[in-house]
């Protein structure tokens, strides 16, 4: 019989923890790892200490290129999959390339989210999901020292803290939908607003974002439906969304992200999903939750690859462990102090 | 101040205008100031079909041999390219075409058999030289622009070089070229704005006029003119033809004339036979037909007839590695041929050294009355380097005929037994000067005479006139050069970077290394040779041959054995190799 190929879309720590354990049940098979980031696999919940200057850019990395070598496992980065044909079981790159595979696993992670309203001004609102972003921040916060967050997502806590080390004025205004992937209640709401006032951060209440306007480089002016605020940069926190747009077209379900049973399994043979872009099944729920959160990818990862390589191992969450968030349900290992 | 080290290979199959883009990127650095080492490979056997390939090895310091491991590799075929991968450095940038005509299965494509840590700038090369010029085939200078951007190179300076190179053919031809190149240049500074590395930028260069861009063969081609060549014998041959294509094309200008021979024992008799009547003339051949040139070389050596050859090596023996490169003609430049017929052997370790010493040949074998052999090799003659050119002054390039005073005139004596064993040598035709010039052993007078006394006489006469050759001849040139050494390293030829650069690394890793640059090889400075083995507690000899065939010629210059260190893989010896074996051999001391 000839070698099995696998592929894995993502370079995340679904995909990686999925390649490892795929090699280790496989280890005949040929393993290429696809990442359309021209960099490493990285400690996403390190970058606001970069940007904070605690930590150099290379300590976000956590596997070196050896690694790779060690394990026998392609790693292509800069690499995007533009589309998948489940009926030549082939992955399409970008630069025209087809990579044919018996077995794939989809750990494309998620994407940073903007809601609607926002989109227009998506240029000049700063995210935070890559190195290349914290790189971005960075480069801003050396010319400017105030910014202006709107949403107020996990993440923008923690990068929060980081702007705090740095000195910079920091105003919030917390969106309805902001708190993803936690529900905003009254609560949190109180408890939040309370421990980001008592840290210098100024909240500002409105209901509505009318304009933005970039004045200059480095000013820009925000109207909401009470003031006028002028700000440095303007961060946009919404949370993550599954990346899956690309998949859209090639047959596979997807809702949020991408549906696959309680074994991780997509509806095509030998096609799974895992990480922040899958949408798992929960036979108890009779219902779908979407998992967010380094812990519960690696622990997906893993499930999906030991499932390709033919066991039969079931995703157990709590039910209780579930939230529902604007209607979705949602399962987080993330968990950030603040 | 920061220094850059920086090795780009472009790859692709003839007609993708690959070794045209090599040529712009070592042409454009050497304007930036930058000194540049580069060479390209094709296989000549199929050149015009097969998979092109330059290396350029561009630094803030003087580079003296080709770059080991690739920075950035430009594909302009991603099939053919996939070879190239295994020379990349850990953090290479890869320039590819993201746009090819037609879908890639991943078995042939390049990307998938990169290294992981390669870094991948996509650009659509076809589709925006389409874009910029109509056609796809300024795709090769699109691909220079992506390179420009993200390495930080100047792009006036890659714009400069393009209109030079196209300027002949007018405006609008300039017009396309550059505007292909700023397609590529424009796209990668906005689609990989983050990623942009300023590994050229930070630099700062002077750009040295006088530095000119020159391979080895026009190197050697431009010496010959400048020596008053009037007449070049030849018969083609890799790597020796560019030498006649060059006098081909320039020759005529200054009066000369270039004849194709039937072979290259032809060659070498019209060689010997203008020489013989006063117009310096030469030869250029490869191993082969070096092979077929050895009996009238001896001739030369008999009938005491100037002649300059230049064997330019390659893979041997017999037909061998037509295009590859090799150091093992030594022994037949020094020693091929009938009976005791010592000649003159010179070999350049550089571009530089090429002019010089092919000008220098010329009146060598004047003065000297015999074939000077000229030892370059498919390396030397093809790498092209910038460096400071002086072309020779009116008078560097004088005869140095050693012609009969007026004194002997009537009673002139050719072969006459002198101090130095030259014999003044008058040309046909002067008159009062009759002579006979024969291959057959002679007396004085230029009879033939077989007996013993007279044979032991003129051979002790020829080899005595070798002898004192030496006093013309480039002495050994040391570098870094001290008292004692624990490891002295000496080479010879195109070799000779490798060992430079080898030996400076290792003595930065505190050893004490020392090189030895031998470029005549026959006759020798034993002297000079036998002091830098003795003061050296190991001799390490690197060569591109089996045999050791330096190594052979000197080692009985000193009483220890010489180290040898011997590569027959058809490509320079990396440097690496070199300190790897020099600091073997230092632990071996420790
Ligand atoms: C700033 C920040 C802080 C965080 N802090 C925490 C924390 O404290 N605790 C916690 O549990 N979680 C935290 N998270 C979330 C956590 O990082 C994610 O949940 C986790 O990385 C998800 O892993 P994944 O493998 O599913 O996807 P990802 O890590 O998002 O990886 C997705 C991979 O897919 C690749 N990819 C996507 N599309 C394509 C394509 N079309 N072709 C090729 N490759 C593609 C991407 O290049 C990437 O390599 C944080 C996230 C951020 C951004």
């Amino acid at each position: 019989m000839s070698m099995k190929r696998f592929v894995i879309i993502g370079n995340g720590p679904a995909a990686n923890h999925a390649a490892k354990a795929l090699r280790e049940n496989s280890s005949e098979s040929r393993i290429t790892i696809f990442s359309k980031d021209p960099f490493r696999s990285y400690r996403a919940h390190l970058l606001p200490d970069f940007i904070a200057g605690l930590i150099k850019e290379e300590d976000l990395y956590n596997s070196s290129y050896a690694h790779y070598n060690e394990m026998d496992i392609n790693l292509r980065l800069g690499q995007r999959v533009v589309s998948v044909d489940f009926s030549k079981r082939n992955v399409i790159l970008d630069h025209k390339e087809v990579v044919p595979f018996d077995g794939l696993i989809v750990a494309t992670g998620g994407k940073p989210r903007l809601p609607e309203q926002f989109q227009l001004f998506q240029d000049i609102m700063l995210t935070l999901k890559t190195p290349l972003d914290a790189r971005m921040w960075v480069e801003k916060l050396s010319n400017v020292d105030s910014v202006l967050i709107i949403g107020g997502d996990l993440t923008s806590l923690s990068l929060t803290k980081a702007l705090l080390k740095l000195h910079k004025r920091v105003k919030f205004i917390l969106n309805d939908d902001a708190f993803w992937p936690v529900p905003l209640n009254e609560e949190i709401y109180r408890a939040v607003t309370g421990r980001l006032e008592q840290r210098g951060v100024e909240i500002v209440h409105c209901r509505r974002i009318r304009r933005i306007t970039q004045l200059e480089e480095n000013l820009l002016e925000v109207e909401t439906d009470r003031e006028i605020l002028e700000t440095g940069v303007l961060g946009a926190f919404f949370g993550l969304v599954p990346d899956v747009g690309f998949l859209a077209r090639t047959g596979l379900d997807i809702d949020r992200g991408i549906l696959v049973d309680e074994f991780l399994k997509t509806r095509f043979a030998n096609v799974y999903a895992a990480g922040d872009c899958a949408q798992v099944y929960h036979p108890a729920l009779r219902d779908y939750w979407v998992s967010i959160g380094h812990e519960n990818a690696t622990a997906l990862g893993r499930i999906a690859a030991l499932n390709l390589a033919g066991s039969h191992f079931e995703v157990q969450v709590k039910p209780e462990s579930i939230l529902e968030v604007g209607g979705v349900k949602i399962n987080t290992s993330w968990w950030t102090e603040f | 101040m920061p220094e850059v080290d920086f090795t780009v290979e472009v790859c692709g199959m003839a007609g993708d205008g690959t070794i045209a883009a090599g040529g712009l990127i070592n042409e454009a650095m050497s304007h930036g100031g930058f000194s540049v080492l580069g060479f390209d490979s094709y296989p000549a056997e199929i050149r015009g079909f097969g998979r092109c390939v330059t290396n350029s090895r561009i630094g803030s310091n003087e580079i003296v041999a080709l770059g080991e491991k690739t920075h950035a590799l430009i594909s302009l075929n991603d099939e053919q390219s996939r070879s190239r991968t295994p020379s990349l450095a850990e953090h290479s940038l890869v320039f590819f075409d993201s746009n090819p005509p037609a879908y890639v299965p991943e078995d042939n494509s390049l990307l998938s058999v990169l290294p992981p840590g390669a870094q991948v700038f996509g650009i659509p090369f076809g589709a925006l030289a389409v874009g910029a010029s109509g056609a796809s085939r300024g795709r090769n200078l699109t691909a220079l622009g992506g390179f420009a951007a993200v390495t930080g190179v100047d792009p006036n300076l890659f714009r400069k070089v393009i209109r030079d190179k196209f300027k002949a053919k007018g405006d609008r031809v300039v017009d396309i070229n550059v505007k292909s190149f700023d397609a590529g240049y424009e796209y990668a500074l906005e689609k990989f704005s983050d990623r942009l590395k300023s590994i050229f930028s930070k630099i700062e260069t002077d750009h040295d006029p006088k530095k000119v861009m020159l391979s080895g063969n026009q190197a050697i081609g431009m010496a010959a003119i400048d020596a008053g060549l009037k007449l070049y014998f030849g018969y083609p041959i890799t790597p020796a033809t560019p030498i006649m294509e060059y006098l081909a094309k320039y020759l005529p200008e200054r009066g000369g004339r270039v004849v194709q021979m039937e072979d290259e024992i032809s060659s070498i008799g019209a060689v010997l036979g203008s020489f013989y009547a006063g117009t310096r003339s030469m030869t250029a051949t490869s191993g082969p037909g070096f092979a077929l040139m050895t009996e009238l070389i001896t001739h030369g050596v008999m009938a005491e007839i100037p002649a300059v050859i230049l064997d330019a090596q390659r893979g041997g023996p017999a037909t061998g590695l037509p295009t590859k490169t090799e150091q093992s003609d030594l022994h037949a430049a020094v020693f091929g041929g009938p009976g005791d017929s010592a000649r003159i052997v010179i070999a350049p370790t550089d571009v530089e050294e090429c002019y010089h010493f092919v000008i220098r040949s010329f009146q060598l074998a004047e003065k000297y009355q015999t074939p000077v052999i000229v030892l370059t090799d498919f390396f030397l003659d093809n790498r092209v380097e910038n460096r400071p050119l002086i072309r020779a002054m009116e008078g560097q390039a004088a005869s140095w005929n050693v012609f009969p005073d007026e004194a002997f005139k009537d009673h002139y004596q050719r072969y006459a037994d002198t101090p130095s064993g030259i014999s003044p040598r008058a040309l046909p035709g002067m008159e009062g000067f009759n002579f006979t010039a024969t291959g057959l052993e002679h007396t004085e007078k230029g009879s033939p005479d077989y007996s013993p006394e007279n044979h032991a006489k003129m051979s002790e006469k020829r080899h005595r006139k070798l002898r004192y050759a030496l006093k013309d001849l480039e002495k050994p040139a040391e570098f870094f050069a001290s008292d004692h050494l624990d490891v002295g390293v000496i080479g010879w030829g195109s070799t000779f970077g490798s060992v430079l650069e080898a030996v400076e690394k290792s003595r930065k890793n505190g050893f004490k290394v020392g090189a030895l640059k031998v470029t005549s090889i026959f006759p020798y400075h034993s002297e000079t040779i036998g002091a830098f083995m003795a003061k050296s507690k190991r001799v390490l000899v690197p060569e591109l041959n089996y045999e050791g065939q330096l190594a052979n010629l000197i080692a009985h210059l000193d009483s220890k054995p010489v180290d040898r260190l011997n590569f027959v893989t058809g490509t320079p010896i990396p440097p690496s190799a070199i300190q790897s074996r020099i600091e073997e051999l230092l632990g071996v001391l420790a």
